[in-house]
């Protein structure tokens, strides 16, 4: 099936076979191996992006459901020159080892941040606890997630105010029509 | 990994390094690992893409115990896919070696045929253009079982061998004596018997494993990109197995997301993959796990049961322990680990860091139809500990001691150091008092002592103390790694040290790296060594054909080791340029000095000359060489500590259990460990707290079941409950840092944390409520029924 739809501000076209997840097309489509697959049954978290703003398991959607979203994942964080802070308090404070789990965490961050600006370090461990890192022991995660909530409210927040736009932006596309699918497809 | 002492060769010690003011060493510098981390630009194995490229999944016995009575392959063949089974490798089997006299040898098929031996084991593969259409072949490979009785419980006999070679399941059994046991029993005041059982669970890293190999067959070349803590190990044995020169075969490690033991593993999957990929040349061929496959195949560990007694003198002296220790090694002798991993270290490591001179310990691995036992971090000890600390807890109560008092009665101090263990181990440490002591204050001991009291009699949650020392053996050399008697010894690690043209520094080390650093803290040791900056290190890990050589990450031994040949790389790179640096400034190299990548003369203000420079004259202007230096700037040195180092530690906490719910809620958590100078600070903290959250899981979360069938109930991560940021505690980490005797004053920190968790969160509900907890882990619902 033709999907279209925007992920890290960009505007994708993919012919998507029906049953292949959003993981699995973000990665191998779009070569945004960044979305990592931790148990593709929709507990660890790793997989997690953004849709349409909101925080969803890739490896629990299908790809066409996407279809006239807008995606964030971890590679649309970063500015060209400077990271998210929050990824620079993952940096930090150690808020990774192996960085398998960090993309996952940095999304569901990202998502906590913009619904609390604020959390305490209670909220914080209670709201992540949707993303399973094996590494850290969490308290450099807790530390960095903390961290960047600083510095984001102190105001520098040209990258994070950048991606939050991206998250919530409507698409461009929706109004398209339509191409039909390639024939036998 | 096992580990038992067999010579008492004493360990060649380097001048430890002194650090300069400007170096990187003790700095939490930033890893060089984090930008691409941070960014989703990491390369693990899972992200590869090459031309051609098939993917492969495996069909797993749905029994824990079959014979295989028919494979059908001709629906999937028709389909288009190449399937391969148990009839095509018949010829390539896993055997994991070992000289001990009781051991018994057994092998491991790649795929299996005659018969399964545990639910998930690999039948067959398909390979397909995507990895949906080889999971749809799956469907179509027919197989036919007769089911088998299976044993899934080590201590009960089998109705049916795992093993023809082994009719009572029994791989390996040794007995641990010294002194005079049944003697000291006769002059103890007190005696303590428990029956001890601890829970299978596993390191479940984040990323799955994973492999892509590829067989180029005009050079007869085999690559294969493996998620592997071992690299050079694979390799050698895939050369072995497949009957290749070594070096024709290339093993890739890339990006790791955790490994924690269960990637030190050759599996059956790695052999057929490659296997695989020689019979379908230049088609490159990629498996990646899912977690389902992983909670079934992947290597278990800590199935163990302890039957332990322990005398004590009036005064609390320990006097002798007897033990009788059965580890549950699952359905093959992990390779090339063995089956003697887990029992031979409970064994040499029982007694932890008490003085006791009258032990006899008999350990057994038994086979069963489970997924095999591996190396986790911290390798039988969470068990083990977890069993000593019990008994002393258990004296304490009896003795009418505090379980401090028990504990400082008995422990290693530094004036019995070198300290001989009844397993003939050599503790160089004995800190632990001082450890205890330390993470006495930084709990609270007295606070809560008097919370405690102050609750009983009340409604109020019932509060408990728990306590645990240990002494982790780190960075085995070749006189401590030789316990399982395996064909080979991993004592050592190489590393190259280069000093590129534009007196930049390019290291080839043969450590890797799962998460812990290792690119950061190669650098920062190189870095200081010569007296270049941080910045100017770039370190490749993880490839075969680019660092000469390194056993790999495992028995937290890299720092000491890989770390240790890096430093004397950098040592004699550092002699070269002092030579070369002399020679053109026509000084004697004594004089000079190396900082921030300049040279300068002793009492002479201003830099006389920089490594770039020494470097472009070392590759590019021959003739400026002075007399009887040879071109380039390199050097490859080799690190073997010979013995081992001991990381002393103390863990302790308080907690408190809702009597209605069993629920334990973890008030304050405690870890001083001595991690020797710490390289990183920043790493070594975080490897302690992820190894104690580790501990955590397996001490009140994480269980492997299966049922009598060998059906595993827990196979998906909603019934194999893996501890979130909501479940583990803000913790207290302190150090005391007693240089070791290695040219770093290094311990090795990656398991240590680990060793605690078990012991003080049992020893803690006991206290709280009175109760004995022998069987772990420690549910609100085993809490509940104690409590009816």
């Amino acid at each position: 099936m033709d999907v279209t739809f925007s992920v890290n501000g960009e505007r994708v076209r993919v012919d998507v076979e029906p049953r292949h997840t959003l993981a699995d097309v973000l990665r191998e489509q779009c070569g945004l191996t960044g979305t990592h697959l931790g148990c593709e049954h929709g507990v660890c978290g790793a997989c997690t992006v953004l849709v349409d703003g909101q925080p969803a398991r890739a490896c629990l959607m299908f790809g066409v459901q996407a279809d006239g979203s807008s995606v964030v994942t971890v590679e649309g964080l970063a500015g060209d020159d400077e990271l998210h802070p929050l990824q620079e308090a993952f940096v930090v404070h150690h808020g990774l080892q192996c960085g398998f789990c960090t993309p996952g965490m940095l999304i569901s961050a990202m998502h906590l941040l913009d619904t609390d600006p604020e959390p305490t370090r209670e909220k914080i461990r209670e709201q992540m606890s949707g993303n399973i890192c094996r590494c850290t022991g969490y308290i450099g995660i807790v530390d960095a997630i903390a961290a960047a909530a600083d510095v984001m409210r102190s105001g520098d927040t040209g990258v994070s105010d950048r991606v939050s736009a991206r998250a919530q932006e409507t698409p461009s596309h929706i109004e398209e029509p339509k191409r039909s699918p390639p024939p036998g497809g | 990994m096992t580990a038992t002492a067999t010579d008492t060769a004493a360990a060649p010690h380097a001048e430890p390094i002194q650090a300069t003011p400007s170096g990187s060493l003790g700095r939490s510098v930033r890893r060089k690992e984090d930008q691409r981390l941070v960014t989703g630009h990491g390369r693990y194995v899972s992200d590869f893409q090459l031309p051609r490229m098939q993917h492969v999944a495996f069909l797993r016995s749905p029994y824990g115990h079959a014979r295989i009575t028919s494979v059908n392959t001709s629906r999937a063949e028709q389909s288009g896919r190449r399937v391969f089974t148990g009839a095509d490798f018949m010829h390539v089997v896993l055997r994991a070696r070992s000289s001990l006299p009781s051991y018994v040898e057994t092998d491991q098929p790649v795929l299996a045929h005659e018969k399964v031996r545990y639910q998930g084991e690999p039948v067959a593969a398909v390979v397909a253009s995507d990895r949906y259409l080889a999971e749809d072949g799956l469907e179509l490979v027919e197989v036919n079982y007769e089911p088998l009785p299976a044993t899934v419980c080590a201590w009960v006999s089998p109705r049916e061998p795992v093993h023809p070679e082994a009719a009572d399941n029994v791989l390996l059994e040794r007995v641990f004596e010294t002194g005079s046991v049944d003697a000291a029993f006769g002059d103890a005041a007190v005696v303590v018997e428990r029956d001890l059982v601890t829970n299978r669970h596993a390191g479940n890293p984040m990323e799955c494993r994973a492999g892509v190999a590829l067989w180029d067959p005009s050079d007869r070349k085999l690559t294969f990109w493996s998620g592997t803590q071992v690299p050079y190990i694979v390799r050698n044995m895939i050369a072995e197995l497949l009957d290749l020169p070594e070096g024709n075969v290339r093993v890739v490690a890339p990006d790791v997301g955790g490994g924690f033991g269960v990637k030190s593993v050759l599996y059956p999957e790695d052999v057929a993959l490659c296997l695989m990929a020689r019979a379908m040349p230049n088609v490159p061929l990629k498996w990646v796990e899912d977690r389902a496959e992983h909670l079934a195949a992947a290597t278990h560990a800590r199935d163990h049961r302890y039957l332990i007694k322990a005398g004590f003198a009036s005064d609390g002296t320990l006097l002798a322990v007897q033990a009788d220790v059965t580890v549950n090694v699952g359905a093959y002798s992990v390779y090339p680990w063995t089956a003697g991993i887990e029992p031979l270290m409970a064994g040499g490591l029982l007694s932890g860091p008490y003085r006791l001179d009258n032990y006899r310990c008999a350990v057994r691995g038994v086979a069963t139809n489970t997924a095999p036992a591996g190396p986790y971090r911290g390798v039988a000890r969470p068990a083990s500990v977890f069993a000593m600390e019990t008994v002393l807890d258990a004296a304490a109560r009896e003795l009418g001691m505090t379980g401090v008092d028990v504990r400082r009665k008995n422990l290693i101090l530094p004036e019995d150091i070198p300290y001989k263990m009844p397993s003939g181990l050599v503790d160089d440490s004995g800190h632990y008092v001082e450890c205890l002591t330390k993470a006495l204050d930084a709990l609270g001991y007295d606070d809560f002592l008097a919370e405690q009291e102050r609750r009983r009699g009340t409604d109020e949650p019932p509060i408990g103390i728990g306590f645990a020392c240990y002494n982790e053996l780190t960075g085995l050399g070749r006189a401590a790694s030789a316990g399982p008697r395996m064909p080979f010894r991993t004592g050592h690690d190489a590393c190259t040290v280069r000093v590129n043209p534009d007196g930049k520094v390019t290291v080839f080390s043969g450590v890797t790296s799962q998460g812990q650093g290792l690119e950061t803290t190669m650098a920062q040791i190189v870095a200081d060594g010569i007296g270049v900056d941080y910045d100017d290190v770039e370190v490749r890990i993880g490839d075969t054909d680019e660092s000469l050589w390194g056993f790999g990450a495992f028995s937290s031994r890299q720092a000491v080791i890989g770390g240790g040949a890096a430093h004397r790389a950098a040592a004699a790179v550092k002699e070269k340029v002092l030579a070369l640096a002399a020679g053109l400034l026509e000084v004697d190299a004594a004089a000079l000095h190396i900082e921030n990548g300049q040279i300068g003369v002793v009492g002479v203000p201003d830099p006389a000359l920089s490594i770039a420079e020494v470097a472009r004259v070392a590759y590019l202007e021959s003739h400026r060489l002075p007399k009887g230096i040879e071109p380039g700037l390199e050097a490859t040195k080799f690190y073997d500590p010979i013995r081992g180092v001991f990381a002393a530690g103390a863990q302790v906490a308080a907690i408190e259990v809702d009597r209605t719910t069993g629920e334990v809620r973890i008030l304050k958590y405690v870890c001083v460990e001595d991690a020797g100078r710490a390289m990183h600070p920043q790493i070594v903290d975080g490897q302690i707290v992820g190894a104690i959250a580790q501990g955590i899981g397996g001490a009140m979360y994480e269980h492997l079941i299966y049922d009598d069938a060998g059906n595993l109930s827990t196979g998906t991560l909603l019934d194999y409950l893996m501890p979130t940021s909501a479940e583990i505690p803000e913790m207290t980490i302190e150090h005391v840092s007693h240089p070791a005797a290695n040219p770093l004053g290094v311990r090795g920190v990656g398991e240590g944390g680990t060793l605690g968790p078990n012991a003080v969160l049992a020893g803690a509900v006991s206290d709280a409520l009175g109760i004995q907890i022998d069987t772990l882990p420690i549910t609100p619902s085993t809490i509940w029924k104690e409590l009816q």
